[in-house]
């Protein structure tokens, strides 16, 4: 493991006073005593672990969805979530890694695969036959909500194509569209590129990596430096040169911000620089606006659409900014979840022995949506793997923000999921 | 725009801020975490010991004027104190989490702790004051096998010798759960399942004797508690009560959860997860304080602060191992003896507490923190709770009433101070220009 | 009075004594051993826990180092189980250049203690957080020890070969016979703490293993031996930060280790020559002493959370000596009182370490057998305390075990992780007076929360425990004679910290012995409880230390009340610890002075 320093992760156990309100808020072990609590798996069994010890003496952390719930509610500054994820490395580290775990981390490399035949792809995938074999093999959940390619090109080829229409401007931004965006999603990132450019702002895409969570909480950690590395490589300048970095994946800006940084312990100068530039999207719209400088020119959108801020964003500390941008547009009634998780948390849930799990953490997230009653089109989420979780658990259709912000600005079909 | 930021999430800024917001305030709380609620009995202790810490309070309000004078509710007065009381079980009944005095009123009365001592309380949760101790009822203590914070037998020893009569049954945690582990939260989700409550209920029916009434441990239902409660009473033919517990304290945290709700539904945001990480004062006034993110600081900016971080244990103060101690946020003048070797007498359960948890954040009567001079040091910051001066809320068992008295206090002031009610607290700043730093982000 | 005839009285149940005994009892005498308290009380329960590999004293005293190397390749086979293989660094800080080193490097050779010169890459890879400035790093077989399970194993094999080990049976007197030039010591008069029956046990041979006490008996046989007396003050952090064992490259001298054992690090030492073995007060700038020279080791570690400081006597003895005492001797001294003093029938072994204990008992016992004729020959070296097959100890175990065998839901010390088939093993197994005695078996209230949330659970499932030992039908309180002097039935210990192990035994037992339970009510062991863990707090609490303990104030003062519960006031010697204690003569006061408070008495 990386060096350490007083600063890092492992050292926070030492602010537990044991007072027990994480294990109270934690969804996972709230439905499954599978998962002892994030008390006993964090602060408490990491007085337990050692550099250089003979086996990991861990098991149940495995069952740790790393929701970071527990870092939210901790009165006294445990970085849990964390600790977790490098006992989970251990794990790893100690007694290898199953394949299915390697592949759920390698995003990037399933998406760019994918991509070459995105509908071939997506029957080989999604045809029951062989998600019953991914089940047996692999133990991947047959009714795991897993994303489909692209099958009108990735993200990449629409920049390519939109080139010249694109705006030009003195003022501009850095775009981390994530691999989310690149081959499953495109539309979220032409969404955020319209909608950026409404501000007046030029959009710049660089050549960019996977922000390495999947890996990260996956436990390979070594794999997630190296896109770290050069996700740095990458974008580090253009944070020196005063960009924004902004990203509409909740999960890729809270690595490149903290969870590559800390859990890494990189904390070299490009490192610092891409986390202090790096912005949600919605967190810099917010900026825009109380300079007064956010377009305000909304076309109302009659729509009630409940909204989770997931828990990838509620860990940027921000509050929710998209809630107060969406309380901007007329019409929009943006119902606020108080609900912990949908349960997804990244690829945990399509887990075949976690798949059950994550659904039972995600019931209170759905039974809020159902009780917003029949009136309701879209839910709204910041975060992919959340939406896709909550398309499956309530059989509704599931919305980033930023394409209702697009929309209400007129630049894009909410239903069809495309610019107009 | 926001006019008055709340730091800290405890009972203290809770109240403060749900106070501000029904003076019509706009408000905003940030904590770093969850709060003492979820440690504490939750019952509404008011005082129920003067120190030395011997014979208990019977009758708070006569006990009152023999308080220093610097103790918070000397400088609330009677008035602000009742105010106060009658604002949470306001609160307590619109939020259906109902708070409940003795039977005689305006007095303490005695409540079962979990091993058995008696409590002095003054308002308890509906569901906590069958336990009453003035009444010569017969009890049955009942507790579960697997359950690690709660001993009946031990808390009927200690009540029996107290002249209560009372019985010890230990039953099987299979007939309210089927998990291998579990805490008191996750044993009140599992009593909120009406099978639960069936088995539980049957099994309490054939052990109750007629006349006695039954204590279980304070895991009967989270949002669902009085409809838990009163099924599990219907099903034993007896009247059922909560025992507190350790932490963490099931009634603590519905107490949290209602206030929150009550918060939510005057557009107050809670804001968990946000530890105030700077702040810029000038003037005389605070101008904004940010809080850590995962990236930049947050900036919030507000024509007013309310500092409720609590006291050691909230983490309203620090100190290291070369003796120093301060205040987190604003670094506020306390009175803590300087010389380490001062805070603390060699009993652990010394009845005069141990001297460090005097001191705190001193105050004027509008609850605004004083400078060393005993001027008031920032003309729009308030302050209660945990870190103020004066008192030691664990020892005088009055934890939640010097939250609720100095949070409801400060509140009002806060809110009385921007509305231009109150004429020494001249033109508090409405608007606050840009600080230098381009990452300004009011909410 | 009763009479107990025997070979062997050892005095004094810490390391030395209850090797003297295992010893003895393999050699095929009859033994008894009394100890005024627990063992372990005194001295060896109050120590860092380094198993030495003699680099220490390689320089200054190469004699206690050839002594330490021999013991620590014989303790890693003969007490397996209670030892860590940390291995130790010996770094070179900016402040330690000089010759030392190269003067370690030749003495290590020169009495066989393997040491080997690592890159500075290594020793970092090892240890990440060790001073960056350091110059050179030698590694060691140093490890560590837990000196609690050892010397409770020892006392199971001694009891196991026939040694009758009783604990809370204090010597009331020596009883020495005969006149002037042929007195003799014959035994001693003990008496059982917890019942107040008092007896005489005759042996032939009577062994002074008293530890810092020993000049005390001495005394009382009419015997001078000047014990110095010094004070060793440690400070345990709050997790290991270190998982080698790490000594400064000089002379020794204060707070220059750091030893990581368990779950925690201990720095240490001070070396104060005290005037009383009981004076374990503990001076804040011994405290901050030893985070000062932590720092050096490892940058930063006075910012860390600390979690305990306690002090231990050494029982150091030079013949003659009247120096300091860091510069007296750390090799065992066995003092022959026939020769020395002529009075027959009595030796006191003391000096030495707990790394040598087994040694200072086959010399002591050789002499023994020498003078009473005996000519069996020392089995130690050779025979293995029962457990050892669970090999050396590594930090994960406990986790590991309840991990594997999901037993979370049944943890009682959640810091510590002992279970509560693991506290109810220890306290049926083996006699237990207080709570005290229950964390030196499991460990517990040994972790962050200090006793916060344990002590009310062990408190509650003691009082089950007193409850089933009851005689149907009666409600009467416990008889008071917890400990008999016949407790005739072997210590037990082998595997109580075992979370699995002790899973296992659940059920096996038949209704508990009340003999072998406290006789104190739940309250007073709790609060005891409590207050032994405050004295070993209130010299670090700051900083997470503070809020932790403030939290425990909450958990006891506002949510449980406990110090007003009926008898909370009562006294309670056997439980009470601030006699025994560290700190000044004013706090000597019991909690029956202080806490008056009477459960009808109402303030208006």
């Amino acid at each position: 493991m990386a060096s350490i320093s007083w600063h890092t992760v492992d050292h926070s156990l030492d602010e537990c006073i044991k007072c027990n309100i994480c294990t109270s808020y934690c969804p996972v072990s709230a439905v499954t005593d599978l998962f002892p609590g994030p008390k006993y798996v964090g602060p408490q069994a990491q007085r337990f672990r050692e550099n250089g010890q003979p086996q990991s003496p861990d098991a149940s952390v495995d069952y740790c969805s790393g929701c970071r719930v527990c870092n939210e509610v901790c009165p006294t500054g445990v970085k849990i979530a964390e600790i977790n994820a490098r006992a989970r490395a251990e794990i790893v580290a100690k007694r290898g890694m199953p394949l299915r775990n390697r592949l759920l981390g390698r995003n990037e490399l399933l998406g760019r695969l994918g991509s070459v035949a995105p509908a071939l792809a997506n029957f080989a995938l999604q045809n029951p036959f062989s998600r019953l074999l991914a089940d047996k093999v692999m133990g991947i959940a047959p009714e795991a909500p897993l994303p489909t390619w692209s099958t009108s090109g990735t993200f990449a080829d629409w920049l390519r194509a939109s080139k010249p229409q694109r705006l030009r401007s003195d003022k501009k931004v850095v775009y981390f569209h994530g691999c989310a965006t690149m081959y499953y999603e495109p539309f979220i990132g032409k969404a955020a590129v319209a909608v950026m450019e409404h501000q007046g702002y030029e959009v710049i895409v660089p050549l960019q990596n996977c922000c390495g969570l999947p890996l990260l909480s996956n436990g390979e950690f070594r794999a997630a430096a190296d896109y770290h590395k050069n996700n740095v490589a990458h974008m580090a300048s253009f944070a020196q040169a005063g960009f924004p970095i902004i990203g509409t994946s909740t999960s890729c800006t809270l690595t490149l911000q903290e969870e590559a940084p800390e859990l890494l312990d990189m904390t070299d100068e490009g490192s610092m620089q891409l986390k202090m530039a790096t912005w949600d999207i919605f967190e810099w719209l917010r900026d825009l606006a109380a300079k007064g400088e956010l377009a305000t020119d909304f076309r109302p959108l009659n729509l009630t659409a409940p909204y989770h801020a997931p828990c990838q964003l509620r860990a940027h500390r921000v509050g929710k900014p998209a809630l107060e941008i969406m309380e901007m547009i007329p019409g929009l009634v943006a119902a606020e979840s108080h609900a912990l998780c949908c349960g997804i948390a990244g690829t945990y849930g399509y887990k075949s022995e976690k798949y059950q799990i994550a659904m039972d953490v995600g019931e209170e997230l759905f039974q809020f949506v159902r009780e917003q009653g029949e009136g309701v089109d879209y839910t709204v989420c910041d975060s992919e793997t959340c939406r896709w979780q909550l398309e499956h658990g309530t059989h509704l259709p599931s919305r980033h923000p930023i394409e209702l912000l697009a929309t209400a600005y007129g630049l894009y079909d909410l239903e069809k999921r495309n610019l107009v | 725009m926001i006019d008055l930021i709340v730091i800290g999430a405890g009972l203290a800024g809770l109240t403060a801020a749900l106070t501000a917001a029904e003076a019509g305030l706009r408000v905003k709380v940030v904590g770093k975490g969850l709060n003492a609620l979820h440690w504490s009995a939750a019952t509404l202790d008011l005082l129920g010991y003067t120190p030395p810490r011997r014979a208990p309070v019977r009758e708070p309000w006569t006990t009152l004027p023999h308080l220093s004078l610097t103790h918070p509710y000397q400088i609330a007065g009677e008035l602000r104190m009742r105010a106060a009381l009658q604002r949470f079980l306001n609160w307590s009944q619109a939020g259906g989490l109902p708070y409940l005095p003795g039977a005689v009123e305006g007095e303490n009365f005695m409540l079962p702790s979990p091993i058995g001592a008696m409590r002095p309380v003054y308002l308890a949760p509906y569901g906590q004051r069958e336990g009453d101790l003035s009444s010569q009822q017969p009890l049955l203590i009942v507790g579960f096998d697997r359950m690690r914070d709660f001993y009946p037998h031990l808390l009927a020893e200690h009540l029996n010798k107290q002249g209560h009569s009372t019985r010890a049954v230990v039953l099987s945690s299979s007939l309210i759960t089927q998990r291998s582990d579990a805490n008191t939260v996750q044993l009140a989700a599992e009593l909120e399942r009406r099978e639960h409550q069936i088995a539980l209920g049957g099994a309490l029916k054939s052990a109750v004797r007629p006349g006695e009434r039954i204590g279980l441990p304070a895991i009967l239902g989270l949002d669902e508690h009085t409809k838990t409660l009163e099924a599990l009473a219907a099903a034993a033919g007896a009247p059922v009560f909560e025992i507190p517990t350790l932490p963490p304290s099931v009634p603590g945290l519905r107490l949290t959860t209602v206030l929150r709700s009550l918060l939510a539904r005057r557009h107050v945001r809670v804001e968990i997860g946000m530890e105030v990480v700077g702040v810029q004062v000038e003037d005389g006034v605070v101008r904004w304080v940010e809080t850590a993110t995962s990236s930049r600081p947050l900036r919030h900016t507000a024509s007013a602060f309310l500092l409720a971080t609590g006291g050691v244990l909230g983490g309203g103060f620090q100190s290291d191992h070369q003796g120093r101690f301060w205040e987190t946020v604003f670094d506020l003048p306390l009175n803590v003896p300087q010389d380490r070797s001062q805070w603390f007498r060699p009993l652990f359960l010394d009845a005069e507490g141990q001297p460090v948890f005097h001191g705190g954040v001193a105050v004027d009567n509008q609850f605004q923190p004083l400078d060393s001079k005993g001027g008031v040091m920032y003309r729009n910051l308030w302050a209660a709770g945990g870190l103020l001066a004066g008192t030691d809320p664990l020892q005088e068992h009055s934890l939640e009433g010097i939250a609720l008295v100095s949070g409801a206090a400060a509140g009002e002031a806060a809110a009385a101070a921007l509305t231009g009610g109150r004429q020494t607290n001249e033109a508090a700043p409405a608007d606050i220009p840009a600080g230098a730093s381009a990452a300004k982000t009011p909410q | 009075m009763q009479l107990v005839e025997t070979d062997i009285l050892v005095i004094g149940g810490g390391s030395t004594g209850t090797g003297v005994a295992w010893d003895a009892a393999l050699r095929g005498l009859r033994v008894v051993l009394v100890e005024k308290r627990d063992l372990t009380h005194g001295t060896t329960g109050r120590y860092h826990g380094l198993l030495h590999s003699g680099g220490r004293y390689a320089v200054k005293d190469p004699q206690s180092a050839v002594e330490c190397i021999e013991e620590n390749r014989i303790l890693r086979r003969t007490h397996a189980h209670c030892i860590e293989d940390t291995g130790g660094l010996f770094v070179v800080t900016p402040e330690d250049e000089g010759e030392y080193p190269e003067r370690f490097k030749a003495a290590c050779l020169k009495v066989g203690i393997p040491c080997e010169e690592l890159p500075l890459a290594e020793a970092f890879r090892r240890e990440p957080m060790l001073n960056r400035r350091i110059s050179r790093v030698f590694a060691v077989p140093d490890g560590s020890a837990d000196s609690f399970l050892s010397t409770h194993a020892t006392a199971q094999a001694a009891s196991q070969a026939g040694a009758k080990v009783l604990i809370y049976h204090e010597v009331i007197h020596p009883v020495v016979e005969g006149g002037d030039g042929d007195r003799r010591v014959v035994g001693a008069v003990v008496r059982n703490m917890v019942s107040g029956e008092e007896f005489t046990v005759r042996a032939a041979m009577t062994i002074n293993a008293a530890g810092a006490w020993a000049g005390k008996l001495a005394a009382a046989a009419g015997i001078e031996v000047k014990i110095i007396p010094g004070k060793g003050t440690m400070v345990a952090m709050n997790h290991r930060i270190v998982n080698t064992v790490i000594n400064r490259c000089k002379m020794p001298s204060d707070g220059d280790i750091i030893v990581p054992v368990h779950t925690v690090a201990v720095i240490g030492t001070t070396d104060e020559k005290v005037t009383d073995p009981e004076l374990l007060r503990i001076e804040p700038w011994e405290v901050q002493l030893m985070l000062d020279e932590g720092d050096k080791l490892v940058p930063g570690i006075s910012r860390a959370r600390v979690l305990r400081a306690w002090a231990g006597v050494r029982p150091l003895y030079q013949e003659g000596f009247s120096g300091q005492s860091r510069d007296a001797t750390r090799s065992l001294t066995l003092l022959d009182h026939q020769e020395r003093d002529g009075v027959s029938g009595f030796l006191t072994i003391t000096g030495g370490k707990w790394t040598t204990f087994r040694l200072m008992a086959e010399t002591t016992m050789d002499m023994a057998c020498k003078q009473l004729g005996v000519t069996r020959p020392c089995k130690t070296a050779d025979t293995f305390v029962p457990g050892i097959e669970q090999g050396h100890y590594w930090l994960g175990h406990r986790l590991h075990e309840i991990e594997e065998h999901r037993l979370q839901g049944s943890l009682v010390c959640e810091c510590e992780l002992v279970t509560r088939s693991m506290l109810e093993q220890a306290a049926l197994k083996n006699p237990t007076v207080t709570l005290d005695d229950l964390r030196r078996d499991v460990r517990l209230g040994m972790g962050p929360c200090q006793g916060g949330f344990c002590t009310y659970r062990a408190a509650g499932i003691l009082h089950e425990l007193q409850l089933a030992a009851e005689p149907a039908g009666t409600a009467a309180s416990l008889p008071a004679h917890a400990v008999t002097p016949a407790a005739e039935e072997p210590w037990d210990v082998a595997y109580l910290q075992s979370p699995s192990h002790s899973r296992q035994e659940v059920g096996s037992q038949s209704a508990p012995a009340a003999a072998r339970l406290p006789a104190a009510s739940p309250a007073l062991l709790l609060r005891d409880f409590l207050q032994e863990r405050w004295r070993g707090l209130t010299p670090i609490l700051w900083g997470q230390q503070l809020k932790q303990e403030r939290l425990d104030e909450l958990i006891y003062l506002s949510v449980l009340n406990a110090d007003h519960l009926p008898n909370a006031g009562d006294s309670s010697p056997l439980t009470e610890f601030w006699q025994f204690d560290t700190t000044p003569a004013e706090a000597h006061k019991t909690a029956s002075e202080t806490a008056t408070q009477t459960a009808g008495e109402v303030q208006p």
